[in-house]
């Protein structure tokens, strides 16, 4: 990277990005393009509507920020989920169904890892071991609906799973996160 | 603080923020955060755990797609009425307007020096076109009087030219020593010509005129009167017609002329040599 990337705390960023200051903008890329970029691709796999889709969401994120509430939650779960709506959106628009019906087929977050340059930051490399921890049956849910915009319901079903069951999954799953995360 | 832990252990504040709650939940939600602290620090790891979940599995995007983004929100930054902070921003709008709005600056400029210069070429023109006007009546003027004197010269030359015209010389009298005009007279076609411009006599006033007479037969006849005047001198003047005079004369006789010659106011006299 030979730019110089910015970053603030996320309540700078947000004071920042409510008086709607040009570096907020900046700040806001640079911190979380890649993240929500991750989440995007995953759902889309078609490069250049990802990156469409990329833009979208930061078009959203900047139009709507005045309805986003520090009360109600953290930032990146107010972006993460605007991105993967759009992405969902997208990918059920009749024109990108026409468009990209042979990629669907493929379309896994396995096919994603293979094809994209993740990101390998050294700071990264304990989590991306951490992740590798969770048990696969944990990873598949979480994945699922994290990854490729399924809801729970549609979850279970493409798994065979109770309903409860994915729940359950999909909670230790995420304490297993928590664990190896703080 | 049972209801509290419950609400934790079913999972939906994962569902909650994976966006996966009904609107209704979603409330139910909020509502619970709200209330309990314990439930809002919960909540708060559980969006810490999936925000470094995604971070570990970020993609970084091409690197082109920076500015592209970037791009489309500062356009949309500045479409925004509450932005109006300083910065490149606000600098980059300014930039992207100021090629339109130049062109109908400097579109305007040319305009209008092209309607002054067209009025200016228009005025020169126009001046121009004054003067040759000018000059063609000054020019068809001289045109007309040429033509008259050419015509009049041709009138004379035609005179002296025909041989049955006769040029006598009348002289000056003792009323007049120094005075003298030409008289031409043609026997055959009996017709009599003075020569206004060879004519050698004082300017008359305007109670006086010259009166022409031949003496036919011992008797004076009357053939005409003239004037002598500086503006009409270029031309021959055609008299009265008269047969077989032996003598001209001019007297000076009240305007409009005698029946009989004032014998004493005799001016000029020529006899007919035949």
């Amino acid at each position: 990277m030979s730019k110089k990337k910015i970053s603030l705390s996320e309540e700078e960023l947000v004071l920042a990005l409510r008086h709607r200051e040009k570096i907020a903008v900046e700040a806001l890329y640079d911190m979380y393009s890649a993240s929500l970029y991750g989440v995007i691709c995953r759902i889309i796999v078609d490069e250049a509507t990802s990156e469409d889709v990329l833009q979208e969401t930061f078009v959203k994120i900047w139009h709507s920020f005045s309805s986003y509430s520090a009360d109600k939650g953290r930032l990146f779960t107010w972006m993460v989920n605007i991105a993967r709506n759009l992405s969902i959106d997208k990918l059920r628009s009749k024109d990108f169904k026409n468009h990209n019906k042979n990629q669907e087929l493929e379309n896994n977050v396995t096919f994603i890892d293979e094809q994209r340059n993740t990101v390998y930051k050294p700071e990264l490399m304990g989590i991306k071991e951490l992740v590798q921890k969770l048990k696969p049956e944990q990873k598949s849910i979480l994945d699922l609906v994290y990854f490729k915009g399924y809801t729970h319901v549609e979850a279970a079903d493409e798994l065979g799973i109770p309903l409860g069951t994915i729940k359950t999954r999909l909670r230790t799953a995420i304490i297993e996160l928590r664990k190896n995360f703080n | 603080m049972e209801d509290v832990k419950a609400f934790i252990e079913s999972g939906i504040l994962e569902l909650y923020v994976l966006g996966d709650v009904s609107p209704t939940e979603k409330q139910q939600v909020e509502a619970m955060v709200q209330k309990h602290p314990a439930v809002k620090a919960e909540l708060s790891e559980v969006e810490k755990a999936l925000e470094s979940y995604a971070f570990a599995n970020a993609v970084e995007p091409l690197e082109n797609q920076r500015n592209r983004i970037l791009n489309s929100l500062v356009t949309n930054l500045a479409d925004d009425a509450t932005f109006t902070k300083k910065g490149a921003a606000a600098d980059n709008v300014v930039i992207m307007k100021t090629p339109a709005n130049n062109f109908y600056k400097y579109a305007f400029a040319a305009s209008v020096a092209l309607l002054i210069g067209s009025l200016v070429a228009l005025f020169n023109v126009y001046d121009k076109l004054q003067k040759s006007n000018l000059q063609l009546v000054v020019m068809t003027t001289q045109n007309q009087h040429i033509s008259k004197t050419v015509g009049y010269m041709n009138e004379a030359l035609g005179v002296f030219r025909d041989t049955t015209f006769k040029v006598l010389k009348l002289k000056g009298t003792k009323n007049l020593p120094s005075g003298g005009m030409t008289v031409a007279w043609s026997p055959v076609k009996k017709k009599v010509m003075i020569d206004m411009t060879a004519l050698n006599m004082p300017e008359n006033d305007q109670e006086h005129q010259y009166q022409l007479w031949a003496i036919v037969a011992g008797k004076p006849v009357d053939l005409g009167v003239f004037d002598k005047s500086t503006a009409d001198s270029s031309n021959m003047k055609q008299m009265k017609s008269v047969a077989a005079p032996t003598v001209f004369a001019v007297t000076l006789e009240p305007r409009g002329g005698s029946v009989n010659p004032t014998m004493d106011k005799m001016m000029v006299a020529g006899a007919v040599n035949l």
